[in-house]
C-alpha cells in the first residue's frame, strides 16, 4: 500500500524538480547540468534514509530489520527500493524527467540494461567510475540521458547483492560500483 | 420529380434527421439506451447510461485525447486499490520512457490496452479482453523470456499463465511467500479468523450504555413498544447513540423531546449512517452493492449544459428540455437489474444500509450470512447451508465455539482490517472477490495452508458446492517455488 503522505512527497518533490528543470533550461543552463541537480537531490535523499534510518535502526539500535518483502516482515524497505518507489510515483506525475536504478548484474532481470545507451551508459560507469553523458531516441521521443555510478556504500547492499538468490553477482566489495543511477529528459 | 429523385431526397433527409438524433442524445441530452454500442461488462452495466462517468473528453475531442481520458477515470475508480494490491504492473513502472519498448507489445500505461468495454463476445472474467496468452507479448524474449528467466517453464505454455500468476495481484502468490507457507496441514490446529474474533468480542465502554427508559423520541415511535425494546438491547443502545442521533440529528445534541419531535426523520438515509460509519459507507459505494452511490458517477446531463459544451446559449421550451433531458438515474442498486441469479422475493428491493442492517435488531450479526441469502439464489449460497463453515458459523453462535471460528458469508466476502488497534468491515465485497487469490491473505490462510488454499480456489466445482470436501484440484506453485529455492545457485544465473 502506499501512504497518501508518500505519495504527496513524491509529488512535490516531482514538482520541485520540475521546476527547477523548467526554470534551469529558460535560463539556458545544459541538460547534463539539470541532470545534475536531479541527482544530486534523489541522491542525496536515499543517502539520508539509507545512514539515518535503515543503518541506524538495523544496525545501531538493532530496533528493526530491513526487507524486501518489508510489509509481510513488518520492516523497513530496502534503500534501493526507497528509490525505485519515489522514481515511479515521479514517473506518475510528470514526463519532464524520470529517473531509474538499473545494473549490469541486476537481482531483477527487469532492472537491467533495457536499451543501448542504458548498455553502453552501465558499462562506462562500471569501468570508470565517472559520470556517463548522452542521447537517444524512445518511443518517438529524443531524450537526453545521464547515468551515475551507483556504490555499494554499505554492508546492507553487499550483503544483499552476494547472497540473494536472483543476484547474478556474488563477489561485491564494499566501495565497488554495483549499478547505475540513468536520468532522462525529453530535449524536445 | 422522378421517383428516383424523391427515394433519394426522402433517403437524405432521413439520413440528416437521424445523425441530428444521434448528435442531440450524444452532446445535448436525451435517453441514450439507443447508443450502446454493446452490453456493458458485470460491475459497469449498473452506470452505463451516465456515460460521461468514463467518456469524460470534450465532444470532439481527439482520439488520443479522448483515449487517455477514458483511462484516466479508470484510475479515478479503481488505482487505489490497485495501489492496495501492490500491483505486479502498474501503470507508473511502465511510463518510464525507458519501457517504451514495450508499449508497441502490450501497452501497460492504458487500462483499455486489456479492458474493454462494449465488447461481450470477447470479454473474459474480470473484464478482461485480450486472449488468454497475452503474456507471450513481453515474457517470450530477451532478458524478461520467462522460459530463461525460469527454466522450470520451459514447457509451459503461455496460455496456461493465469493458472498461477495473476497480471495485477500477486501478493499471495510470489515466490519467497511460497516457499515460506510450504509443508503447512490444511487445517490449521486452531483455526481462528483472528480480525473477526476481535472484532465481534469488542464491546462498548459499559459506562455508554443507555436503557429504553433514557429513549428521546416522539410520543407516536415511543407507542411502538417492540422497536423501542429491540432498540434497548442493540449495539446502538449500549454504545449510547440515542434515537435522535439517527432521526433527528439536528436535534441529537441537546436531546430535548420537543425539538426531536420536529426534527423527526421517520426513515433516516445513509447520509445519518455515515456520521458514525464513516469507512463503512465510504467502501460500500466501492462494490456492486452501493456503486451507484460512487462520487465519481457522472451526474444527468441537462440539455443547457449540453448546448453550452457547443457554444449555444439558448433558452429552451419546457417540452424541450423535460424531452432532451437524461432519464433520472436510480440512485440505489436493485436486486431486480444484478446479473447474478437472485431470489423471486427479493428482486422488488433496493440496496442501501438497511436493507442488510436492522438498526434496531439485537441480532448484529444477521448481515452476515441471512441478509445476503435473503437475495442471493445460486448454488454456492444455497450449498452454505449445511456446509461445513456454516457448521462452525453456528457453533460459534450457539456459543459452543470461540469467537472468530465460525466464518459466514462476511467472513470471506467483506474484508477486515485494522487500523490503529481499530477493525473496521470493509462494505466493498467484491475488494477480494476477483481474482479469487486476494482472498488468500486476509481470509483463508488464518484457518488454512497455503497449499490448500491454492488447490481450493483452483476448484471451480469445490467453490460452486461452498467447500464441501477437499480440492480435486493441484496447483504445483509451491512444489516449483521450493525447486527452484533448492537448486544450487549456478543453476539459477
Amino acid at each position: 500500500m502506499t501512504p497518501k503522505f508518500v505519495r504527496r512527497a513524491a509529488v512535490g518533490l516531482g514538482a520541485a524538480l520540475t521546476l527547477a528543470a523548467t526554470g534551469a533550461e529558460d535560463a539556458g543552463v545544459p541538460h547534463a547540468k539539470v541532470a545534475d541537480m536531479i541527482y544530486s537531490v534523489v541522491s542525496a535523499d536515499r543517502s539520508v534514509y539509507t545512514r539515518m534510518v535503515v543503518e541506524r535502526l538495523t544496525i545501531e539500535e538493532e530496533a528493526i530489520e530491513a526487507s524486501e518483502h518489508f510489509e509481510d516482515d513488518v520492516a523497513l524497505p530496502l534503500p534501493a527500493q526507497m528509490f525505485r518507489f519515489g522514481a515511479e510515483l515521479v514517473a506518475d506525475e510528470t514526463e519532464d524527467f524520470s529517473y531509474s536504478l538499473l545494473s549490469l548484474h541486476p537481482i531483477n532481470s527487469k532492472n537491467g540494461p533495457g536499451t543501448d545507451l542504458e548498455q553502453e551508459g552501465l558499462r562506462f560507469v562500471l569501468d570508470n567510475e565517472e559520470n556517463f553523458y548522452g542521447e537517444e531516441e524512445l518511443g518517438g521521443q529524443r531524450y537526453f540521458a545521464a547515468v551515475y555510478p551507483d556504490f555499494a556504500v554499505s554492508e546492507a547492499c553487499v550483503d544483499c547483492h552476494n547472497n540473494h538468490k536472483d543476484s547474478p553477482r556474488t563477489d561485491i566489495e564494499l566501495g565497488d560500483v554495483i549499478g547505475g543511477v540513468v536520468i532522462r529528459i525529453p530535449m524536445e | 420529380m422522378s421517383r428516383n429523385v424523391l427515394l433519394t431526397l426522402a433517403a437524405t433527409v432521413g439520413t440528416l434527421i437521424a445523425v441530428s438524433i444521434v448528435v442531440v442524445l450524444m452532446v445535448v441530452g436525451g435517453d441514450r439506451r439507443v447508443l450502446l454500442v454493446g452490453a456493458t461488462t458485470d460491475a459497469h452495466h449498473q452506470l452505463e447510461l451516465a456515460c460521461e462517468t468514463c467518456h469524460s473528453a470534450p465532444a470532439f475531442a481527439d482520439a488520443e485525447a479522448a483515449e487517455e481520458a477514458l483511462n484516466k477515470t479508470c484510475r479515478d475508480c479503481h488505482e487505489d486499490a490497485l495501489d492496495d494490491n501492490d500491483d505486479s504492473h502498474s501503470r507508473k513502472r511502465f511510463r518510464s520512457p525507458r519501457m517504451a519498448a514495450y508499449w508497441e507489445k502490450l501497452d501497460a500505461r492504458f487500462c483499455t490496452t486489456c479492458h474493454v468495454e462494449h465488447r461481450p463476445e470477447i470479454t473474459r472474467e474480470s473484464a478482461v479482453t485480450v486472449a488468454m496468452d497475452f503474456c507471450v507479448a513481453c515474457h517470450s524474449e530477451g532478458d524478461q523470456d520467462i522460459r530463461t528467466v525460469r527454466p522450470s517453464h520451459a514447457g509451459v505454455t503461455f496460455d496456461t499463465c493465469a493458472n498461477c500468476h495473476n497480471y495485477h495481484d500477486n501478493r499471495a502468490l510470489y515466490e519467497d511467500f511460497l516457499v515460506r507457507h510450504a509443508g503447512q496441514p490444511w487445517l490449521k490446529a486452531e483455526p481462528v479468523h483472528a480480525l473477526s474474533a476481535q472484532h465481534r468480542a469488542w464491546e462498548p465502554p459499559a459506562e455508554s450504555a443507555i436503557g429504553r427508559s433514557e429513549a428521546v423520541a416522539p410520543a407516536s415511535a415511543l407507542a411502538d413498544p417492540s422497536t423501542i425494546d429491540h432498540w434497548a438491547g442493540s449495539g446502538h443502545a449500549a454504545a449510547g447513540v440515542n434515537c435522535a442521533h439517527c432521526h433527528a440529528p439536528d436535534a441529537a445534541e441537546n436531546n430535548l423531546q420537543k425539538e426531536v419531535g420536529e426534527s423527526w426523520i421517520h426513515v433516516p438515509t445513509a447520509s445519518v449512517c455515515r456520521d458514525c460509519h464513516r469507512q463503512e459507507v465510504r467502501t460500500f459505494a466501492l462494490g456492486r452493492h452501493g456503486m451507484r452511490q460512487h462520487p465519481q458517477i457522472a451526474k444527468p446531463r441537462t440539455p443547457e449544459t449540453g448546448l453550452a459544451s457547443l457554444g449555444v446559449d439558448a433558452v429552451l421550451p419546457e417540452a424541450v428540455t423535460a424531452w432532451l433531458s437524461d432519464p433520472a438515474p436510480p440512485t440505489q442498486m436493485r436486486a431486480a437489474e444484478a446479473r447474478l441469479p437472485m431470489r423471486d422475493d427479493a428482486r422488488a428491493g433496493s440496496l442501501d444500509c438497511g436493507t442488510c442492517h436492522e438498526p434496531h435488531a439485537v441480532d448484529i450479526e444477521h448481515a452476515a450470512v441471512e441478509a445476503c441469502a435473503s437475495c442471493h439464489d445460486d448454488p454456492h449460497t444455497r450449498a452454505y447451508f449445511g456446509g461445513p463453515h456454516h457448521a462452525l458459523w453456528l457453533a460459534e453462535r450457539a456459543g459452543e465455539a470461540a469467537p472468530g471460528t465460525g466464518v459466514s458469508c462476511a467472513t470471506c466476502h467483506m474484508v477486515k482490517s485494522k487500523r490503529r488497534g481499530k477493525v473496521t468491515t470493509s462494505h466493498n465485497q467484491n475488494e477480494n472477490l476477483r481474482p479469487n487469490e486476494k482472498m488468500i491473505r486476509p481470509v483463508c490462510l488464518d484457518c488454512h495452508g497455503l497449499d490448500f488454499a491454492l488447490d481450493a480456489l483452483a476448484d471451480v466445482d469445490l467453490i460452486v458446492g461452498n467447500f464441501e470436501g477437499k480440492p480435486d484440484v493441484h496447483v504445483e506453485s509451491i512444489e516449483w517455488a521450493i525447486r527452484r529455492a533448492e537448486a544450487p545457485a549456478d543453476a539459477l544465473r
